[in-house]
């Protein structure tokens, strides 16, 4: 489903990936783990194609990231749900309108909009709070407004950059259940943290990265 | 994506923004207010000169005593001509009656005439493609080398100042209605370049989550052509106004501007035109959106 094979990425004199090799199964969840700066967030931002790869090769689904026509980018990014670090939400639109717009960007029927908008606050529990501006929420309602969003229109792939960066450990938990249930329905989640906690005990695969560079896996 | 979507996402814009959108209409109202006067200028000139062959002939006068054949011939002659649309011959004796009638109440000053001082002559009208200075001029000399010819006299000033007017009012007209359609452009260009900047993030957000070129867009072509519409329909109460109220009032005072009419097709063709310009505009704003 993901696959990196000897993929750099330089952002000027500095090295944020070098020749990293993995691959994530269809349907596996996985954690990309380490420290701040050690390259978490420009791996998925390549995925996503938000930043292009200066070496080596990445599949994405059927997608070759490498040879992607532009005209192809927006329906490889409409495959994934995408729960950006700093949310990324629309500050002029409500809740429920920042979530139903990735299902209007899909096209998504009109009348089928509204039920599957309610359904994903409820997943995140932010149903009550549907017309409420971002600025009226906290970082957490915020965060989980992003991942509202992500999974409303049940893509095959869920990258989150620091999906619990800003949440309670309780309501963390709740995300990660959230992923799991996500995750047994089919989609594959690949999720960047450096909160060892929150993959502890989950049984699933850890790719640990340092300065840039895969220095190993393990299950957590 | 749903149209409707877009064109909500545009009405919302229109409004959050509407100081800034009310001022390009009303910039843009002005210069095709400006352009429409223009129009309405070239227009009358051109139907004024238009109806000049109702009014304009070339007069030839005849030698004296011409053989009735001769004349007969001659007036053949130039009736064969392409550009010759009807030709009259005046006997002497009626261009005297003419010009007795003309002269009216101060006719007696011909009485003294012993003998009809007035030439034959012949009148010919040409058709309304042949009216150029040019053509009338070779037209007149062709004339007066007909034997039997003793004169052609035609307004030359009159017609070739008339059709220089013409022509430097259309290339006026010309480079007014280009000039002012650029502003048009222009405007709509900044408008929407200064939405799309304040935009920017939530532009990037809609490419990250994949929207495609269109739905990006076209909201802001909407907004684009909205602008330039209403900027149109905007123009053309003025242009109508202005006719109506300031024109049809000068009428009374100066008869000259009797002569103005309004064409009806601008009602049609300054809100087009706002509405196209107002595209062009958005487009070019726009520009070429990279993931």
């Amino acid at each position: 489903m993901i696959y990196f094979k000897d993929v750099s990425k330089h952002y000027d004199t500095q090295t944020a990936l070098r020749k990293v090799t993995f691959f994530v199964e269809k349907g596996e969840m996985a954690f990309i783990t380490g420290p701040s700066g050690s390259g978490k967030s420009t791996l998925l931002k390549l995925i996503y194609l938000a930043e292009k790869p200066d070496e080596g090769n990445i599949t994405v689904s059927d997608w070759e990231v490498n040879k992607i026509r532009e005209s192809h980018i927006p329906a490889l990014r409409r495959s994934i749900g995408v729960i950006f670090q700093d949310f990324m939400l629309l500050d002029n639109r409500n809740v429920f309108e920042n979530v139903a717009l990735a299902l209007r960007i899909r096209g998504v029927d009109e009348k089928e909009v509204k039920p599957k908008v309610f359904e994903a606050l409820k997943i995140v529990n932010l149903r009550h709070k549907s017309d409420c501006y971002p600025c009226a929420l906290s970082g957490g309602e915020q965060q989980r407004v992003s991942i509202a969003r992500a999974i409303v229109s049940e893509p095959i792939i869920i990258l989150a950059d620091e999906p619990t960066g800003n949440v309670d450990p309780d309501t963390s938990a709740g995300i990660i259940r959230t992923f799991k249930d996500i995750n047994a329905r089919g989609a594959t989640i690949l999720i960047a943290t450096h909160n060892r906690e929150l993959f502890r005990n989950t049984a699933k695969r850890v790719l640990k990265l340092d300065f840039g560079n895969l220095v190993g896996e393990e299950i957590g | 994506m749903g149209l409707s979507y877009s064109f909500k996402l545009a009405a919302r814009s229109i409004w959050h923004e509407k100081w800034i959108n009310l001022l390009s209409v009303m910039t843009i109202m002005a210069g095709l207010l400006i352009t429409s006067v223009t129009i309405l200028a070239v227009y009358n000139m051109d139907a004024a000169t238009r109806k000049l062959p109702e009014k304009f002939s070339i007069m030839a006068y005849l030698s004296d005593n011409l053989p009735h054949q001769q004349v007969e011939n001659l007036i053949d002659t130039v009736e064969k001509e392409n550009i010759v649309d009807k030709v009259r011959y005046i006997p002497k004796d009626q261009a005297l009656k003419d010009l007795k009638s003309t002269l009216k109440d101060t006719a007696y000053v011909l009485d003294g005439l012993g003998e009809n001082p007035l030439p034959d002559a012949i009148e010919v009208k040409l058709k309304n493609s042949a009216m150029g200075p040019d053509t009338v001029q070779k037209f007149a000399q062709r004339l007066q080398a007909i034997s039997g010819v003793a004169e052609v006299e035609y307004g030359e000033r009159f017609l070739s100042s008339i059709y220089s007017l013409r022509t430097g009012m259309q290339a006026i007209g010309i480079v007014f209605i280009m000039l002012l359609s650029l502003g048009t452009v222009f405007v709509c260009y900044s408008t929407v370049k200064i939405l799309f900047y304040r935009k920017r993030k939530e532009i990037e957000t809609y490419k990250l989550l994949g929207a495609t070129k269109s739905f990006i867009r076209a909201p802001f072509i909407i907004e684009g052509a909205v602008i330039g519409l209403a900027a149109g329909f905007l123009g053309l109460i003025g242009v109508l106004s202005l006719y109506y109220f300031v024109i049809l009032q000068l009428r009374l005072t100066f008869p000259l501007f009797k002569i103005l009419i309004f064409p009806v097709n601008m009602s049609f063709i300054l809100p087009t035109a706002g509405f196209v310009l107002g595209i062009i505009g958005a487009v070019i704003a726009i520009g070429r959106i990279k993931y």
